[in-house]
């Protein structure tokens, strides 16, 4: 220790420029600061970038002829034989020199290996101020013995934070006492700026609530900024919220892209552009080649004729509000036998609607058949007639536009006559909202929406309720009320939060939420707003399954899994019950009929895994769900829901955005692969070639939602941070693709022609549902 | 019932106690526990005695438990509050596991450090580029906490 020595404050900033060792991903860098040899201390790890930022702070004892080195490293690389060493740095320090605080920016050396580096780390150097430090209370204790142990490392040193990154490091748990010496209002780096509150979730993630606009962040606000930077940077988020909100369809369905020129009348079915109601050329090429049985002359009055988007015409009955393939000019009849043995003949149109669940279409040779949704079958026999067997029923396939059309159709999703006014003030819409829905009944909410916020012309044509509902979509999920939390699979699907009854009202606010969703759903307006999976499959009343507990909680996932792969006699001593924490009072809860008594064994662990499951994700929001659900079906029958699947759900909730594949293709990580690499080329012309549907069922497969992050896909987070979508080489060539949702990543097959990717990349994006992959 | 698998190790535990180390529980709470660690004689820390605390969660062994130094040591895995970072304490944790075993593993820990995945990278810098100025300090630290 140098004899006359005073105590300088180093805050490492950032660093730019540094050298790329590695071709396809950034280093993980992380500077090492030493004083005179001795004192050594170190900054976390930025992630993934030439020009991390670290703004941390230490302190050092000094001599008169002191120096600092500060040698940056890649966390990923530091176990290797170079530590993955990026470059060093020595400055030399008088105290005497440091009357103001300097700012250094010095380019990066290299060491004896001479391995190339580059760039600058930037830092300022002060003198220690006299007056204690209050971040540090335990600075004075910690200066009683550090003339022995040489780094101080024994006294709390403040958790690592990235700033701007998602605050979670997988391998260093958090101790909480490290939080304890910072109010809620300061941490590591000093004092939020007024109005900001610091914060920990359910999973130990920091996040920043600003009371000044109620809005919740990961990024960690600074004082730098002034706070009308915060407004306009907060701005442009919602700018680009906004865009990416209005850029959201739906297939099929849903004609009011076309802003305004929707009709007061209550058609159900909306064409996407106005199509000529009968475009001769079309009906006669069809009827040349006899693909539809296309009909002569005019329609009957209250038809229209309107062609889907892969040119199939199909039939609108304005009168009875119902579309068929079947042109009305060419009416089929269905014979049926009589009471009297005879054959009955009677029109299609008079046999009333299909039973729910079921849809009709034809194949493309023109024969009917039917398919029941609620078993995924199809079957050449009319529901509506005595049945008997055929086996050479077209395969059930996924058709999600098809879908949308049929639930569209169905008489309890008309809007009735009549007009439903909500008016609210923006300075107040969660409340207003609450209030304006929650006092109408829900046949006042299946009329014409009519919403309008206080003190603003403009009729709603669409606009208007468009974005009332992106809006309330923010207010309604945003954190900060504690009725919705993000998962810990990524930072932007939304889960129940358990913890909701410190809202004495809550139970109330989830009816609202679920009626506000049923709304949403029923006059064809989209919630920005994106739940985790097994919420979506709570919705449809379908089973929990083992896999949809790894995004909640991950810990008990793996444990239930290793119970199902291993030999649990002598290692597990559980029974058919579960322990639960009430108020501090340990029960125990059956999971079957006197459960606590029955053992689970190598024989009947797999009941147990499935009870524990099921009660691990829907117990500890049973109360909050079934009211969101008392909300929701008030407006959307459960039995016409339950057509769609999971995925599909999602993206009628939440509309299918427009997914912009060069910005995806950027942002996107290969290991095992080129980009150059031929099967690579292969998927990017398949993707670009697809529909937006089948994109966004791509992204499901691969990361578990379709939601893309507002600035694209190079903000796009995994279970454990920022995860870039990520294309990996294994599996055999006549394997399926498979993919690792926690990981956004997609294992490809390398596959031996263009043909044969499409086809198994198709099969595997439409026909699995759920995980199914690993 | 995570009682009886507690209960069970415990009865393990009387019959065939691990030679470095002891555990048990504090008072009557079966689910807090205290241990002990002899420092291993191959290492800087030999001759001290470190005391851990175990929190065991009520859904243990499905959730691992949740162990702390609270004797001050220096070693690159472990930081000022105590906090290990041991995989089997978190992701590696499997439900074959048991206290002693983890005890058992922390003891190899101090023998051999993991200064790849350092909790405290200062320590794991000194103990990859001087290792007798880390053994000198963390024998330093043994004698001055831990005896």
């Amino acid at each position: 220790m140098p004899s006359s020595h005073s105590v300088i404050t180093v805050r490492l900033i950032a660093a730019e420029s540094l050298y790329k060792r590695d071709v396809f991903r950034s280093p993980d860098p992380f500077a090492v600061l030493t004083v005179d040899g001795g004192q050594t201390k170190s900054t976390t790890a930025a992630k993934r970038t030439l020009a991390p930022h670290w703004n941390e702070s230490f302190d050092f004892e000094v001599g008169d002829n002191s120096i600092l080195a500060i040698n940056v490293f890649d966390k990923k690389k530091f176990n290797k034989k170079d530590q993955g060493f990026l470059g060093v740095v020595n400055i030399r320090i008088d105290p005497d020199s440091l009357v103001r605080e300097q700012t250094y920016a010095e380019t990066l050396k290299k060491s004896n290996s001479d391995l190339p580096v580059s760039g600058k780390v930037i830092l300022t150097v002060g003198k220690k101020s006299q007056a204690a430090d209050p971040r540090n209370p335990l600075a004075a204790r910690r200066a009683q013995h550090s003339a022995s142990n040489s780094t101080g490392s024994a006294a709390p040193i403040a958790p690592p934070s990235v700033p701007g990154a998602f605050p979670v490091t997988s391998s260093q748990p958090q101790a909480p006492a490290n939080h304890r010496q910072y109010s809620s209002f300061e941490d590591q780096h000093g004092r939020l700026p007024p109005g900001w509150e610091r914060r920990t979730d359910d999973y130990g993630r920091t996040y920043y609530v600003d009371h000044n606009s109620r809005t919740t962040t990961w990024k960690r606000p600074t004082l730098d900024q002034s706070e009308a930077e915060r407004v306009r940077e907060r701005e442009d988020v919602r700018e680009a919220e906004r865009r990416q909100y209005r850029n959201r369809t739906l297939p099929g369905a849903d004609g009011d892209s076309s802003n305004g020129s929707r009709s007061d009348t209550p058609v159900t079915v909306q064409s996407t552009s106005a199509t000529p109601a009968v475009n001769p050329s079309v009906a006669l090429s069809l009827s040349a080649t006899g693909a539809t049985t296309a009909g002569l002359g005019e329609l009957p009055a209250g038809w229209e004729q309107r062609t889907t988007p892969e040119g199939r015409p199909y039939f609108v009955d304005h009168n009875t509000r119902t579309t068929t393939w079947v042109d009305p000019r060419r009416q089929q009849f269905v014979r049926s036998p009589g009471p009297d043995t005879s054959i009955q003949q009677q029109p299609v149109s008079q046999m009333g609607p299909l039973p729910s669940g079921w849809e009709m279409r034809l194949t493309n040779t023109s024969r009917v058949y039917f398919v029941d949704h609620n078993t995924k079958t199809t079957t050449w026999d009319d529901p509506r007639l005595p049945s008997s067997l055929d086996q050479n029923v077209p395969q059930y396939k996924r058709d999600f536009r098809r879908k949308v059309i049929y639930f569209r159709s169905q008489p309890a999703l008309r809007i009735l006559p009549g007009q439903c006014h909500i008016k609210v003030r923006r300075s107040n819409l969660f409340e207003d909202a609450f209030q304006e829905i929650m006092r109408q009944t829900p046949e006042d909410l299946k009329k014409r929406l009519m919403i309008k916020f206080d003190g603003e012309e403009g009729l709603d044509y669409g606009g208007v309720s468009r974005e009332f509902f992106q809006l309330v979509s923010h207010e309604m999920f945003n954190p900060f009320y504690c009725l919705f939390q993000y998962a810990t699979i990524d930072n932007y699907t939304l889960q129940i939060n358990p913890n909701s009854g410190i809202n004495p009202e809550h139970l109330n606010y989830f009816k609202f939420i679920g009626r506000a969703v049923g709304l949403g759903v029923f006059h064809r307006r989209f919630l920005d707003a994106f739940f985790v999976g097994a919420m979506y499959k709570m919705m449809l009343g379908k089973k929990i399954v083992l896999q949809d507990l790894e995004g909640i909680d991950n810990e008990m996932y793996k444990s239930l899994t290793w119970m199902l792969e291993n030999d649990i006699d002598n290692v597990l001593f559980e029974t058919f019950s579960v322990e639960d924490d009430r108020f501090g009072e340990r029960v125990t809860i059956d999971l079957k009929p006197n459960g606590r008594e029955i053992e689970v064994t190598n024989d009947n662990k797999r009941e147990y895994v499935e009870l524990k499951t099921e009660w691990m994700i829907s117990k500890p929001i049973e109360q909050q769900f079934k009211a969101f659900m008392d909300g929701f079906n008030e407006l959307i029958p459960q039995d016409l829901v339950s057509v769609f699947d999971e995925r599909e759900l999602e993206l009628l909730i939440g509309g299918l955005a427009e997914i912009d594949v060069e910005d995806w293709k950027k942002h996107t990580d290969y290991r095992g692969y080129q980009e150059s690499d031929e099967v690579i080329q292969w998927f990017w012309k398949c993707i670009t070639e697809w529909e937006s549907e089948q994109r966004a069922r791509l992204l499901q497969f691969t990361t578990g939602t379709s939601r893309i992050p507002v600035n694209g896909f190079k903000d796009l987070q995994g279970s454990d941070g920022p995860r870039r979508f990520t294309i990996e080489k294994a599996g055999e060539s006549n394997q399926l693709p498979k993919s690792h949702t926690c990981f956004n990543r997609v294992d490809l097959p390398p596959y031996k022609d263009y043909e044969s990717l499409r086809q198994k990349l198709t099969i595997a994006v439409e026909e699995t549902v759920g995980f199914g992959q690993e | 019932m995570s009682t009886k698998r507690i209960n069970k190790e415990l009865a393990d535990l009387g019959r065939d106690p691990p030679s470095s180390c002891s555990a048990g529980p504090v008072g009557d709470d079966l689910y807090h526990w205290q241990a002990s660690i002899m420092g291993p004689p191959d290492s800087p820390y030999a001759g001290g005695v470190f005391f851990l605390n175990i929190h065991i969660p009520t859904d243990y062994p499905f959730k691992p438990p949740k162990v702390t130094f609270t004797t001050k040591i220096y070693h690159p895995n472990i930081n000022g509050n105590g906090t290990i970072c041991l995989d089997i304490l978190g992701d590696l944790w499997s439900p074959a596991l048991t206290i002693s075993k983890v005890l058992l593993s922390i003891c190899s820990l101090l023998t051999d450090a993991n200064p790849d995945d350092p909790l405290v990278p200062e320590i794991a810098h000194i103990y990859k580029t001087d290792r007798s100025k880390y053994e000198a300090t963390a024998k330093e630290w043994t004698r001055k906490y831990a005896i």
